[in-house]
């Protein structure tokens, strides 16, 4: 598995048993999701298991972390989705095993949740069963979508999910790109945007997150933060 | 200007604001509720009207009002939604008035499901409404094509005084790719003036916008003109473009929308086993592509031609209607939300190119 090689820049440090990943529309919050749990479950050194993932989008209806589930269990990866005729659905539904599985999180937990402040808000019904000295809320960053472009929408943006979800952000994942035209410049350019959000808003730049085929071409010395190399899993019907 | 990534939804949203449509009015539904989203944010930006009406009745009758001022009106809704917008569009089909609806199509009938589908093929082509009418129909395949689409869709609403209608399936909306926006959006060409426009009658005659005609014989006439101007949209609003289409193809597809997307990795595929299929893709539904339909379809190398469409069959029936009964037409569908996977074409197309080679050997034996 590509994601699992030698990775020549730092791992990912995965520090809290809860994980919650959330940021604009197509920051790329799924994608980073899947490929974390993957990278952990595969990361021998990484003992804080088990591993599972929790969908909690509720605002899109196609492209969510919950198509991957298949491939993530064979991995050894627990998802955590709605179930029957409600895995097809965007409705504000709420599982009961999910404050549960929040609650008594054993090993490692990520929450990949909607985009924008929308689909925060479900984070606002479960606020009071996240502890704060148990869970990271990060922010998935991509330069490229028109309201994270610069520093004044970052700050919006982050503003108007703490406020939906009633959690305070820990800290920022670089994860910008434009999909097939993503290069390496773009990369940096997204790097440099999540350092200058980090040092206006004191959260923590936890890494950088791009395809494999990109980090190839960018030099070791290039990137002065954790990298996790992404493969990406929530393909369109013709990719 | 520089790429962006943005899902289809909000493209379309940023397309109409760039063609100068600053008048939405919506009701949210799934798989498009991001354009109401995106443009609650931006129609303030830039000194529009954002409205949520009480119902898709509502906002199709606001559109009908705001439609007669002259001013560039669009909405966007999903299947359900659309059908229950209809009586209004027929009215503005019938009032001559220019406005934009998009349409992305979720499965159906009914309330249907939420995930992608092009069964509101029929609905959006052949009437949907009452009256001898049409809509000029666009339907895009990627992000960048539904943004260009959308700004051309208003000059044609402009250019015929009639609505257009731009359908896509939910990916259409839901996807994100990079798109690129105009600077500034320049019309293709110039368009008539709206003489018709209810700006208040201050110091001139009132002007009527109506599609009531009580005397049949005026009624007839007004029913003619339009039939004019879809006929003349027929002969200058064709469009479509072809994929791989040579004299060595064994079979040619016809497919729209996303679905033309996933015909073509089936064919990149297929081409490296040697099998050799062209794709027909029409961009205007109506106007349908009938004459280069009928052009491809005839050439002696085509041995089939097989349209795939996310539906129990609607295009085919217009596909059958251009080839005229010189070829055998058949359909693929898949329907209800299920998109079917490259795999799915592709063994499709194999079995039918076995077949026909099967046939083929055992008539040159006989």
């Amino acid at each position: 598995m590509t994601s699992h090689r030698l990775n020549k820049w730092e791992s990912p440090k995965i520090e809290k048993p809860v994980n919650i990943i959330v940021g604009g529309y197509g920051s790329g919050k799924s994608e980073v999701s899947v490929n974390l749990a993957r990278f952990l479950v595969l990361d021998k050194s990484f003992t804080a298991r088990p591993i599972s993932i929790m969908d909690l989008d509720i605002a899109n209806p196609y492209f969510r972390s919950r198509e991957a589930s298949a491939e993530l269990e064979k991995l050894g990866i627990t998802p955590i989705n709605p179930e029957g005729a409600q895995f097809y659905a965007d409705l504000p539904i709420i599982l009961p095993q999910i404050r549960g599985a929040i609650e008594t999180a054993a090993g490692t937990l990520i929450c990949d949740v909607g985009g924008d402040d929308v689909g925060a808000r479900v984070l606002s019904s479960l606020a009071t069963s996240f502890d704060s000295s148990t869970y990271d809320m990060i922010l998935v960053l991509n330069a490229n979508r028109p309201f994270t472009s610069d520093m004044a929408g970052c700050l919006k943006t982050i503003g108007e999910i703490e406020t939906a979800s009633r959690l305070k952000f820990t800290g920022i994942i670089s994860n910008t790109h434009l999909m097939d035209d993503t290069d390496e410049e773009i990369v940096m350019r997204g790097i440099e945007l999540s350092k200058e959000v980090s040092a206006e808003t004191g959260l923590k730049l936890y890494f950088v997150s791009a395809e494999q085929k990109i980090l190839d071409k960018i030099k070791q010395t290039n990137i002065d933060i954790p990298v996790l190399p992404l493969n990406r899993s929530l393909l369109k019907p013709w990719e | 200007m520089a790429k962006v990534l943005m899902k289809g939804n909000e493209a379309i949203a940023e397309a109409a604001i760039k063609a100068g449509a600053n008048n939405y009015f919506c009701y949210p539904i799934t798989p498009q509720t991001e354009v109401a989203e995106y443009l609650a944010k931006r129609m303030p930006e830039v000194g529009g009207v954002f409205l949520q009406g009480e119902s898709e009745l509502a906002v199709a009758n606001m559109i009908f009002g705001a439609a007669a001022t002259g001013k560039r009106v669009f909405t966007t809704s999903s299947s359900p939604g659309i059908s229950l917008m209809q009586e209004a569009i027929s009215y503005m089909a019938g009032a001559e008035l220019p406005c934009v609806i998009v349409n992305i199509m979720r499965g159906g009938p009914g309330l249907g499901g939420i995930l992608p589908a092009q069964s509101d093929y029929f609905q959006s082509v052949k009437g949907g409404g009452h009256g001898d009418y049409r809509l000029l129909v666009l339907a895009p395949s990627t992000v960048q094509e539904a943004v260009d689409l959308m700004m051309l869709s208003f000059h044609l609403a402009d250019k015929y005084s009639n609505p257009v209608m731009m359908i896509g399936d939910g990916m259409i909306g839901q996807m994100m790719e990079p798109v690129e926006f105009p600077d500034v959006y320049v019309e293709p060409e110039e368009l008539p003036e709206k003489k018709w426009a209810i700006t208040g009658a201050k110091g001139r005659k009132p002007k009527v916008v109506k599609s009531l005609f009580l005397d049949p014989y005026q009624l007839e006439d007004s029913s003619w003109h339009l039939h004019e101007k879809y006929e003349l949209m027929k002969k200058n609003e064709v469009r479509f473009e072809r994929y791989k289409v040579s004299d060595k193809n064994e079979m040619m597809l016809v497919s729209y929308g996303t679905m033309a997307r996933i015909c073509q990795t089936a064919i990149d595929a297929l081409e490296d086993e040697g099998i050799s299929i062209g794709l027909f893709r029409p961009i205007s539904l109506f106007p349908c592509p009938q004459d280069a339909i009928y052009a491809e379809a005839i050439k002696k190398n085509i041995k089939d031609v097989l349209v795939i469409e996310m539906s129990t069959g609607q295009l085919v029936e217009d596909v059958e209607r251009a080839v005229v009964g010189k070829k055998k037409v058949s359909l693929f569908g898949r329907t209800g939300g299920v998109v079917p996977s490259p795999e799915e074409v592709i063994n499709k197309i194999r079995e039918m190119v076995t077949k026909k080679s099967k046939k083929t050997k055992t008539k040159k034996k006989a």
